[in-house]
Parts: C-alpha cells; sequence; structure tokens
C-alpha cells in the first residue's frame, strides 16, 4: 500500500530523531525535513506531504507563522504542532493560522499515530484507521488485561480477520460497543484454556475446584476489564466518540460458529502457557 | 427484568415485519426463565448501553432464519443458510432492534445500540445477563422466533 507523507518541521536533531523511528513503523513516511520556515515552505510546495508536523521554536519564524505560510498556500494542509507548551492562547492562535492539533512534548506515540491517521482518514483509508486507531487501543489492553488478572505473559498477535466465522469450541464471551463506531468484542477460548485460564485468575490449585459458573463469571469478568480499557483509551483520545460497552453475553458449546457479516473486524491472538487466548474486534465501517 | 421494557420489543416486531412483506406477527407466548438461554440454531445478540442495559437475543431454528432471509429477499428461495442469509437475518435484528430502541427512546429511555452478532449451533448455551430474563415467543407466518429479553433500567 502507499504510504502516507509526512513533513517534519523542527530544527532539533533529536526531535527528528524520534519522530522518524515513531513514524517509520507506521504506513506514514517521512518525505522532507525542514529546519526552519523557509526551507519549510520550500519543501512542501515540492513535496506536497499529506501532513506536517511543526515544532514552535524555529530558526526565523515561530511555528504559528510558518504554518499561517504554509496555509496560505494550501488551504487544506494538515498540521499538527508539537510544543512543550500546550495552552489556550497559543491553541487559539494555531488554530487561527491553520493548525489542526496540538500534541505536548515528550512525544507519546500513539497519540502522535493516532493524531496522524484522524488527520488522514480519507488518505489512509477505513481499515488502516480502525485497524491503527482502534483495534491496536484494544490489542494493548488485551495483553495488559491477561498479565494482571492471570499474571501470564503473551506474545499478542493482529491480524485483519479474513475468515467468514468464528469457530468456538469452548467459550466465546460477547461485548456489544456502541457510540462511533458501533461494533463488538468477543474474547474466546477453547474448553481447556478456559479451565486453565479461570483455575489461574481465581488462584485455585486444581481445575476440578473450580465450577461451570465460575470459569464463565471469570472469562467475563476479563473480557470486561480488557474491553472496557480498550474503549477508554480510544475515548480519551477522541472526545466525541462516546464508546460504550454492553454487558457480556455469553456462549459455551462446540462447533458454535459466529458470523461477521457487514464487519470489519480483527484478529487478535495471544499465545499464553494457558493456551491461546483470542479477541476478535469489529467494527461496522463507515459510519 | 422490568415488564414494561417489553412492548417496545413487540412493537418493533408489528411495526418493522410488515414493511418486510411478513403477515403481522403475533404474540403467542411469555414467560420468565432463569439464566440459560438454549441455542435454537441461529441466534443474534444485540446489546444495549446508557439507561437500558443488557442484551437481547433473537433465537430461532436455522429453517426460520431461511423462511425470513427468503421473505425479505422478495421471496427467493433460500435452501442453505449461506452468507446473504445470515447477512439479512443480522439487518433485520438490527432493524427491529433499532427500532425498540426508538420505542424505548419515546418512553423517555435514553438507550444505544451494538451491531448484531449472529450465531450459529444448536443446543448451545447462552447466558444473556446474571438475572432471570423473560422469553417472548412469535409467530410470524407460521414460524416460531424467541426474543430473549435481558435489560434493565439503571
Amino acid at each position: 500500500m502507499e504510504k502516507v507523507k509526512v513533513m517534519v518541521v523542527d530544527d532539533s536533531k533529536v526531535s527528528c530523531m524520534i519522530l522518524e523511528d515513531i513514524i517509520s513503523r507506521t504506513n506514514f513516511e517521512i518525505c522532507a525535513f525542514a529546519a526552519n520556515t523557509t526551507e519549510a515552505i520550500e519543501k512542501y510546495r515540492e513535496m506536497r506531504p499529506t501532513v506536517v508536523t511543526m515544532d514552535m521554536n524555529l530558526p526565523d519564524h515561530d511555528g504559528i507563522e510558518c504554518s499561517r505560510r504554509i496555509h496560505a498556500m494550501d488551504p487544506d494542509a494538515k498540521i499538527v504542532m508539537i510544543s512543550a507548551m500546550r495552552d489556550a492562547s497559543l491553541m487559539a492562535k494555531g488554530q487561527e493560522a491553520g493548525i489542526s492539533a496540538f500534541l505536548q512534548k515528550p512525544i507519546n506515540e500513539n497519540e502522535l499515530i493516532d493524531t496522524l491517521m484522524l488527520l488522514c482518514q480519507n488518505k489512509v483509508g477505513t481499515i488502516v484507521v480502525l485497524r491503527e486507531s482502534y483495534a491496536k487501543p484494544f490489542s494493548r489492553a488485551f495483553q495488559q488485561g491477561l498479565f494482571s488478572l492471570s499474571g501470564v505473559h503473551s506474545e499478542a498477535e493482529l491480524t485483519q480477520e479474513e475468515g467468514r466465522y468464528l469457530e468456538v469450541n469452548g467459550i466465546a464471551v460477547i461485548l456489544g460497543i456502541t457510540g462511533k463506531p458501533r461494533g463488538r468484542a468477543i474474547l474466546y477460548m477453547d474448553a481447556s484454556t478456559m479451565q486453565k485460564f479461570s483455575r489461574v485468575v481465581l488462584g485455585r490449585k486444581s481445575d476440578a475446584e473450580v465450577s461451570k459458573k465460575e470459569i464463565g463469571e471469570a472469562v467475563e469478568e476479563a473480557a470486561n476489564i480488557i474491553v472496557g480499557h480498550g474503549v477508554s483509551t480510544i475515548n480519551d483520545i477522541f472526545q466525541d466518540r462516546e464508546m460504550r460497552v454492553t454487558p457480556p453475553g455469553t456462549l459455551y458449546g462446540e462447533n458454535i460458529r459466529i458470523a461477521n457479516p457487514k464487519l470489519i473486524s480483527f484478529k487478535i491472538s495471544a499465545a499464553t502457557r494457558l493456551g491461546t487466548i483470542y479477541m476478535n474486534i469489529g467494527f461496522a465501517g463507515g459510519e | 427484568m422490568d415488564v414494561k421494557l417489553v412492548n417496545p420489543f413487540i412493537d418493533a416486531f408489528i411495526t418493522v415485519l410488515p414493511q418486510m412483506g411478513f403477515q403481522e406477527p403475533k404474540r403467542t407466548n411469555m414467560y420468565v426463565k432463569q439464566n440459560i438461554v438454549v441455542g435454537l440454531g441461529v441466534t443474534v445478540i444485540v446489546g444495549f448501553t446508557k439507561e437500558i442495559r443488557g442484551n437481547i437475543a433473537y433465537n430461532m431454528t436455522e429453517n426460520t432464519a431461511k423462511y425470513i432471509a427468503s421473505t425479505m429477499m422478495m421471496g427467493m428461495p433460500v435452501d442453505s443458510f449461506d452468507e446473504m442469509a445470515q447477512s439479512a437475518i443480522s439487518e433485520i435484528s438490527n432493524m427491529l432492534t433499532a427500532n425498540a430502541a426508538t420505542n424505548l427512546s419515546a418512553m423517555g429511555h435514553e438507550v444505544d445500540i451494538s451491531t448484531p452478532s449472529l450465531s450459529m449451533g444448536e443446543h448451545c448455551q447462552i447466558k444473556l445477563g446474571n438475572d432471570s430474563y423473560l422469553v417472548v415467543e412469535m409467530d410470524i407466518g407460521g414460524h416460531a422466533m424467541e426474543i430473549n429479553i435481558a435489560v434493565s433500567h439503571q
């Protein structure tokens, strides 16, 4: 897939290196670095980046002045201001100069990527936005949640779900997601993994000590915690999403298939010493 | 489980289904059950948040699901419960639940609904919440569908 072009305007070599390190691991690529306003304008005209990151302190003019000039050339320019200060008067001046978003130093990697994604939504495409901005927070919450509940480390792998069904032999906890976008998350695992997982979560010595009811409750609680954290992370970044989680609906049994019509969904697999635990997170696209 | 919350769901059936070319559905039975729903073959779960929280499940045999999908597709024969038929059942569940949500809002309850999750499998067990839930049996052109309602007012 074609990468999305970013221009970095910053006179500090260290800042440039940090940004390059973060951006190089994504679907974005840096097409130009500029160390001052003159260079920024010259390179903007030449490279036509999709998005610009702007430092506040530049040797010739400040970042707001530089943004104003870029914006005058291209009213559609998307500019993210990155500065140590983030106060109301700076933001008001910045918005008037055409700056779309403000981030504070030191840069939080997730926040930067989420902001770039949001600004370039049309360019990047719905699937990438859903994966990077929505599915990834769940993947992180999944690993952290598994660790805090059961003390197990896991390698989580996030892929787009290609299959038509999730095949469940064991347990699947479904949590609906309301807000923007709507969707649902499913935490599922096989019968032997659910037995071991709930024994560890409940701190019992043998599998025989865990009743079926307790197994359900342990897995439901894990799902509540993981999905709740994922949703909170998204709500913190995007103030207008109003995402909420429904109470769990739980399926038990063999040969259950859960279909995915019309959802763009992602599968997160976490290999642990208790067995592989899966989460599927799906969103209604285009909302 | 508040019985007053049931009518919006039944009204949704009576409003939405005739628009999709079904005969007017009838309520044939209603009772309270404890804890576990047994899947009849095709079960669609939709979640609620905000003032009304919980889940509802539309539970039916695969035959009923094929009948509903076929009626929605202008009577086109549906021999196997394939992807198009699954999509039709998800969509009608979404329409019914969205209509019920509008009815609940009209009663002054702010609600939001999730996307439907469609599961297939006979004899699977489904837990919709911690309390008892209400079962409403509907007759749609001679086919039975169960609405399992496990929502409560916060």
